[in-house]
């Protein structure tokens, strides 16, 4: 039986990678982006036609969340119920905070939704290093659409059912990582210390998104927990980058140029702390984060903060 | 009685029904060994506990089985296994007993003409849906809804009618509201406790009810059910089930749904697609909104007693008592529009709304294929039961949101909101049991007016929101009215009064159904929510009748 074909929509270097990774397994690949062409990637078809892209049943979206609405809005307008559309991006949407997988139900047919997650980076992945990820959906085959299409003996996927605890375990790494950095950059952090931030937050951020609905367990696994603990290494994260620059002294708008990528964690920090707020979850840690995107207290106060609240 | 109805159609199909759903499950059994077993396992220690002739002697076939299964051949067993699904689908499918029709129909002249009166009553009698058409009922129940959509989606599909479950008089006054509202009879699994009530088995047998043994509660009988279930509905036969699974004890609108039998919508659907005949269902969800509840008392004693947990099924409650039932009945004549059946927007099985041609649309209106919901990445059809499980939870929380915006709040429910918080704020930082040990309390009557207005200002908010739905009576009725509708609705059939009128105010007396009453605006945040307390009543036992 012919297997079938798989669509990533997004040509950035994470929707790159995501088609490079699935060139490696059985299905035909096909990237929709906007942009011209600019990378030689061998076996994929590039396409730039929504409808085509639509031919394939299973597609993995990889933009930026500011875009996720209105891609999903255009999307919508090609799928029907037989689709299966994940998801790799981090953030949650609007002061609702929505999901991004709310965002697809709301705009389109289609029920059988996934999100992707965990520590690999997009590099890693379009180099074919070995590495691990996440891939969480209610419906058990999306999950197993996901691991036909891209898992391999370079590429370990891990399944969950907590789709909604995915998403915001990703969100919340991507702002969570942003203090990894900053603490990094001030130089007299001992592992041992930085393993305390990382546990302490972790645990607050498990607080918050089981009050959204989250399992708890996922923040201690691969998605959570797995995530933030690869920002100790990551030195070219994004938002490692941001929160190093910040601790230099970079004015905001420069450490987002030198982070080179959008960090989506910079408008995240305060929605997430508002909503922690309003459902009596106290976050020290998220809110010591927001004191370094503001760059609104002094440096010694904002690492004492993120260590003892 | 029409001659469609499928009470003639029924006796007609029953032993093709019966046997397509013996084969089905004896198909789906992959060890009858196994099946047997647990069968046998189940079945002795129910009899064991049971002191019955007829069930000791059950009791010793079944332990002789339990001896000769293992070495049986696997032939024997698969003929032994068809033997008993046999019995269990045959008993499901109900037998319709002349002698207990003709019981029915000696007692229900006395009942009916005590209340009603009418001289043509007797021509009627043999017709009793006719008789039930009765204006004397139809101004009674109030029915709201797209019924012109629901008629046009009969011819379309398969309906199944997915109720919310207060009283054992739902499914009698859903089946008036079908036949009032132009809508096909439908067939619906009743408890088999409930068949020993002569008046309620009348009307069951009558609007083609089968039956459904809850003492037995191993996946054998469950199969025999859902396979039935599944069967009728690929004929075609609209349905009724109530996803509660039970009786809503404290009188909230269900929030957590038991969806095995209406996991069978989708399982039907497939297979209409699979023989390359699409037959779609829908699921119509509705709620059944009584001003009071018969069984009130018993629901919310049952829902408060730490033995009641155990309670599984009530079998001496009022709606086995004929006189409560004719103090109800009686009561119910002499209220208008004190019972609201209000359809919902109907779905597809996958919790998708549909609109009046049958096509399922999605969150933004826009017409989907049915059929993709059900395919793979390949395109194809396909069976796949835990796809399909998570669809029905999906369902669920659809129709538990249906509950919840279609709720018609009635003069009780409101004024009895405003009571226990009365009653709440008279015992601060109480846990739920001492409020309700708070016994005639007074308030003077302009002091609930008010509270009760704030609470039906509210629900008018949410109403424009479309979170909620309020009773004629109710929108636009100034506090006092309010307060005196609930208690002319309260006075004379409950067996103590619940609130009582005295020159100096209003003396709160019973606050266990004051409880029972608000609890119906739990779920619109309006009322004080006992689950949300520090103190539960503890996690509710589904089942029951």
């Amino acid at each position: 039986m012919k297997p079938p074909s798989i669509g990533v929509l997004g040509g950035g270097p994470w929707g790159l990678a995501l088609a490079q990774a699935a060139t490696r397994g059985p299905c035909t690949t096909y990237l929709y982006s906007r942009r011209q062409q600019d990378a030689e990637v061998p076996s994929v078809h590039w396409t730039r036609d929504l409808a085509e892209l639509a031919q394939c049943r299973l597609i993995l979206v990889a933009v930026p969340s500011n875009l996720a609405r209105t891609v999903a809005r255009e999307l919508g307008e090609h799928l029907d119920g037989s689709h299966v559309l994940v998801h790799g991006i981090r953030g949650l949407i609007g002061p609702e905070l929505n999901t991004v997988s709310q965002i697809f139900r709301e705009e389109t047919p289609v029920r059988r939704l996934g999100a992707l997650g965990g520590p690999v980076q997009a590099d890693e992945l379009a180099a074919g290093n070995p590495s691990a990820m996440v891939v969480a959906a209610e419906f058990p085959d999306v999950t197993a659409a996901v691991r036909d299409a891209l898992q391999s003996d370079r590429l370990q996927l891990h399944m969950t059912r907590d789709l909604r605890g995915l998403e915001w375990a990703s969100a919340l790494v991507g702002c969570l990582s942003i203090g990894i950095g900053y603490v990094q950059a001030r130089g007299s952090v001992s592992p041992g210390l930085l393993a305390a931030l990382i546990s302490r937050a972790v645990d607050e951020a498990a607080t918050i998104a089981v009050a959204a609905g989250a399992e708890e367990k996922t923040f201690y696994g691969l998605g959570g927990y797995g995530d933030l603990l690869a920002s100790m290494a990551l030195t070219d994260r994004p938002e490692v980058v941001l929160g190093r620059e910040l601790a230099r002294g970079a004015k905001l708008e420069e450490a987002r140029l030198r982070a080179r990528l959008r960090v989506e964690a910079i408008d995240l920090v305060p929605r997430v702390a508002a909503f922690a707020r309003s459902r009596g979850v106290s976050c020290p840690v998220l809110d010591a984060i927001g004191k370094i995107l503001e760059s609104s207290s002094d440096a010694e106060a904002i690492v004492r903060a993120l260590f003892r609240g | 009685m029409p001659r469609s109805a499928p009470i003639f159609h029924f006796n007609h199909e029953r032993a093709a029904l019966v046997a397509q759903t013996i084969d089905r499950v004896c198909a789906q059994t992959r060890s009858p060994l196994h099946a047997l077993n647990d069968a046998a396992y189940w079945e002795t220690r129910r009899l064991e506990a049971s002191r019955k002739k007829g069930d000791q002697d059950e009791l010793a076939e079944w332990r002789a089985l339990s001896r000769k299964l293992s070495r049986m051949t696997d032939a024997e067993r698969r003929s032994q296994l068809k033997e008993l699904v046999g019995n269990y689908a045959g008993d499901i499918a109900g037998n319709f007993d002349p002698r207990v029709y003709r019981l029915s129909t000696r007692i229900l002249p006395s009942l009916v003409t005590g209340l009603l009166a009418p001289g043509s009553l007797p021509k009627k009698l043999r017709h009793p849906l006719e008789l039930l058409k009765l204006d004397a009922i139809a101004d009674k129940v109030v029915l709201q809804g797209d019924t012109a959509r629901l008629q046009k989606l009969a011819d379309k599909g398969t309906l199944v009618f997915v109720p919310t479950h207060a009283s054992n008089m739902d499914s009698i006054v859903f089946g008036f509201a079908l036949e009032l509202s132009g809508l096909p009879p439908a067939t619906y699994g009743a408890g088999k406790n409930l068949f020993t009530n002569p008046i309620l088995s009348f009307f069951m047998h009558n609007l083609g009810a089968y039956k459904v043994d809850r003492r037995l509660r191993f996946d054998l009988y469950k199969d025999c059910l859902k396979a039935y279930s599944c069967v009728l509905l690929e004929r075609g036969y609209h349905s009724l089930f109530f996803p509660g699974g039970t009786r809503s004890r404290s009188g909230a609108v269900e929030a957590k749904l038991k969806l095995g039998l209406a996991g069978t919508g989708i399982e039907s659907y497939v297979s209409s697609l699979r023989r390359g005949a699409e037959r779609k269902v829908f699921f119509v969800p509705a709620t059944i909104n009584y001003l009071i509840t018969l069984e009130a008392e018993t629901l919310i004693a049952d829902y408060l007693s730490e033995a009641g947990k155990a309670r599984y099924i009530i079998e001496d409650d009022e709606s086995s008592r004929l006189s409560r039932v004719l103090a109800f009945v009686r009561k119910l004549f002499t209220m208008r529009g004190a019972v609201v059946v209000r359809f919902g927007t109907p779905l597809d099985p996958f919790g998708n709304p549909v609109d009046g041609d049958g096509n399922s649309l999605d969150a933004r209106g826009r017409v989907v294929d049915t059929s993709s919901f059900v395919r793979d990445v390949r395109g194809e059809v396909s069976f796949e039961p835990e796809r399909d499980a998570q669809y029905t939870r999906e369902l669920a929380t659809a129709l538990v949101d249906a509950y919840r915006k279609n709720t018609v709040v009635m003069a009780t429910h409101v004024v009895a909101a405003a009571c226990f918080e009365h009653l709440r704020q008279q015992a601060p930082g109480a846990d739920l049991f001492n409020v309700l040990r708070l016994r005639d309390q007074k308030i003077s009557r302009d002091e609930l007016a008010r509270l009760v207005l704030e609470r039906r200002d509210a629900l008018r908010e949410l109403e424009k929101r479309g979170e909620v739905v309020l009773a004629e009576d109710v929108r636009d009725t100034s506090g006092g009215d309010l307060l005196a509708q609930a208690m002319s609705a309260f006075s004379g059939y409950h067996s103590a009064p619940v609130i009582e009128a005295q020159p100096d105010g209003i003396v709160l007396r019973d606050p266990k159904l004051l409880l029972y009453y608000q609890n119906r605006l739990i779920r619109h945040g309006l009322a004080f929510d006992p689950e949300a307390s520090t103190q539960k009543p503890g996690p509710r036992r589904g089942g029951g009748a």
